[in-house]
């Protein structure tokens, strides 16, 4: 046999290996076993403290309305909801006022104000949400996330605990009318799902997934508050990160939220993943490595790509690929997830793209978010682009060709 | 002001969206008014018989199913997202001559019009009903496969039956519409989940299809709008 089909066939099993216990962590965390992750309420936390809903918002999501909507259906005694916007004309803000003037019997704010006073987008909208904030424990909740009725009841059970800092939850993929979206759902039912319940059940290590986190405004201040990470692309990883240096915990709850994926396009697939591929590089470092090789199904497609198609190296691909699909298909039923069998068909493809994604951040270190192209440093620290030289005149070119292309 | 498309297709006729996750996705985008308008496609032409093959259109057979369903999806609509649904047609009469073709959206219908009638009994049939007639892309469109000239080219014979005309339709903009000074509206001409993003109307009425048809008609507090996410 030639060696290199040898280190392919092992990476290959070395990544099934890894995915194996990942599968492992979700079936056995905590996080997904209990029966609250599916909705179902266990016990009544013996304690409902008041809770600000921040909910940044900028453009329309997939389902936004009963996204918003379902915030106004918490089985919660306390709480308002802020949705938070930057610009009066986005399309959002007419949404938003729709859910205000649909529920006037709840607590509900659309705050309009525009703020720059980082380079964060998001944590700019979070600035003065936050600011109006009445309640001591604040939920930072986006926009694409739609809860069951006892989320709030669920993640506060948590903060009894006063060493808990942090609550934040997994989330998994729904939905899926196009390509993209089922894509995106895959790779957040399997990648993110397995690697969050990885981290936190064998690694015991703070994750903070930013789409929910809920937090004492007292520990936020403590660790700096939005000011202190109003200029990094990954807020929700440094905020975990001083959180837990500051002596809190930081806690994945029991409770699962959805995300709503349903008219993703290819290529929003692929920026989105390539801003967070990029984020995870200028974090992690020479870790980032490890999600190259635990991507059982590129490896074993590289092997295929530089040793042509041989029996062998067809069923190495064919193989891996059935396992890698088989695990998806075990974890989407795990969590619940409503797509489709033939949507795992489509698994390999998505982690042959991801593969590529993969070397995209160490060639480039500029990400275009909400609208704003941003250098992205250490610890995802952001810059913006400069408007003349060099990166000018590549952006110029970039752009050209793009619009020859639209 | 309320935020309309008026040009919709379903899994009807040639959408890809079923028309109840259509009128969602528009719900979930905070639209105020929509009209459904599946084509009703001639059989007098080779085109429009694949269309009838193909089942690229609303026949009388299941008009009733169609009228049905929309009125189903408008209460729900009312309901849910406090959107306006108004249930249409598109008479497509499809030559392969474009000069021959033309497109012609029928508002607040109540009966099932043929696209194979004449021109004039279509416009007669659908005053009659009190529908609001709207003449589509009157001009050439960037995707080249659905021209239709014929309104256009003989608007001196048709005007007095059009209540409006497509200013704008998805992408394109056609200003000939502007230099004649005639009411005018915008839409989307929807097929596809990202044809939400396209030019819209806006219209300073109450949301009451009697009150829409009459702002259109009279065209005062119309404007037209880029939406885009």
């Amino acid at each position: 046999m030639e060696p290199l089909f040898l280190i392919f066939a092992a990476l290959s099993l070395f990544g099934l290996f890894a995915y194996a216990l990942q599968i492992w962590s979700v079936r056995s965390c905590r996080t997904i076993s209990t029966p609250s992750c599916l909705g179902k309420p266990i016990s009544a936390p013996p304690f409902f403290p008041p809770i600000s809903i921040l909910k940044p918002l900028k453009g329309l999501d997939d389902n936004l309305f009963d996204n918003l909507e379902s915030f106004c259906h918490q089985d919660y005694p306390e709480y308002e909801v802020i949705f938070s916007l930057q610009n009066e004309n986005d399309p959002a803000c007419k949404v938003a006022r729709m859910i205000k003037n649909k529920y006037r019997d709840r607590d509900i704010t659309v705050h309009v104000e525009r703020c720059s006073a980082g380079l964060n987008p998001k944590v700019n909208n979070l600035i003065p949400a936050y600011r109006i904030a009445k309640h001591p424990y604040i939920l930072i909740s986006d926009s694409n996330v739609m809860a069951r009725k006892n989320y709030l009841a669920d993640i506060i059970s948590d903060m009894r605990d006063p060493g808990v800092g942090l609550v934040s939850n997994p989330i998994r993929g729904i939905g899926g009318e196009s390509v993209g979206a089922v894509l995106e759902n895959l790779h957040l039912n399997s990648f993110v799902m397995g690697s969050v319940s990885f981290l936190d059940r064998f690694l015991k290590m703070p994750c903070v997934v930013g789409k929910s986190m809920l937090m004492r405004k007292s520990d936020l201040e403590a660790i700096g508050g939005f000011a202190g990470v109003k200029d990094v692309l990954a807020e929700d990883y440094l905020i975990g990160k001083r959180m837990h240096e500051s002596g809190k915990r930081v806690v994945l709850s029991s409770h699962m939220i959805d995300n709503i994926n349903e008219y993703w396009g290819i290529r929003k697939f692929l920026n989105r993943h390539t801003r967070w591929g990029k984020l995870r590089w200028q974090i992690g470092g020479i870790k980032y490595i490890s999600e190259l090789i635990s991507n059982p199904v590129f490896m074993s497609f590289l092997a295929l790509a530089f040793l042509g198609p041989s029996l062998r190296t067809v069923a190495l691909s064919a193989g891996v690929s059935f396992c890698k699909s088989a695990g998806d298909f075990f974890i989407g039923r795990k969590i619940g997830t409503n797509m489709a069998i033939s949507s795992y068909v489509l698994g390999p493809l998505k982690d042959v793209l991801i593969g590529f994604i993969w070397f995209v951040p160490l060639l480039s270190n500029t990400v275009v978010w909400r609208g704003n192209r941003y250098i992205i440093g250490k610890d995802s620290m952001l810059s913006p682009c400069p408007e003349t030289g060099l990166w000018s005149f590549r952006y110029k070119v970039v752009e050209t060709i793009k619009a020859r292309f639209a | 002001m309320l935020l309309c498309d008026f040009h919709i297709h379903t899994t009807y006729s040639d959408g890809s969206i079923e028309l109840q996750k259509v009128v969602d996705i528009y719900g979930q985008a905070g639209f105020d008014v929509i009209a459904i308008t599946d084509h009703v496609v001639n059989n007098d032409s080779s085109i429009g018989k694949l269309a009838h093959r193909f089942k690229y259109t609303v026949k009388e057979e299941n008009f009733q199913e169609y009228m049905d369903a929309i009125e189903f999806e408008s209460t729900r609509a009312w309901d849910k997202y406090g959107m306006l649904v108004i249930s249409g047609i598109e008479i497509s009469k499809n030559y392969i001559n474009p000069d021959l073709s033309a497109h012609i959206l029928l508002l607040d219908l109540k009966g099932f019009i043929s696209a194979s009638w004449d021109y004039e009994r279509i416009f007669r049939e659908a005053r009659e009903q009190d529908a609001l007639i709207v003449a589509c892309h009157p001009q050439g469109l960037s995707d080249m496969s659905k021209d239709t000239y014929h309104l256009w080219n003989n608007r001196e014979k048709y005007a007095k039956y059009i209540d409006a005309w497509e200013i704008a339709n998805r992408d394109d903009v056609f200003n000939v519409v502007s230099l004649k000074k005639y009411p005018y509206i915008a839409n989307s001409d929807f097929h596809k989940a990202r044809h939400l993003y396209s030019w819209k109307t806006l219209l300073n009425c109450s949301k009451e299809v009697g009150a829409i048809k009459q702002c259109i008609r009279h065209n005062k507090g119309v404007a037209i709008t880029l939406f885009r996410n």
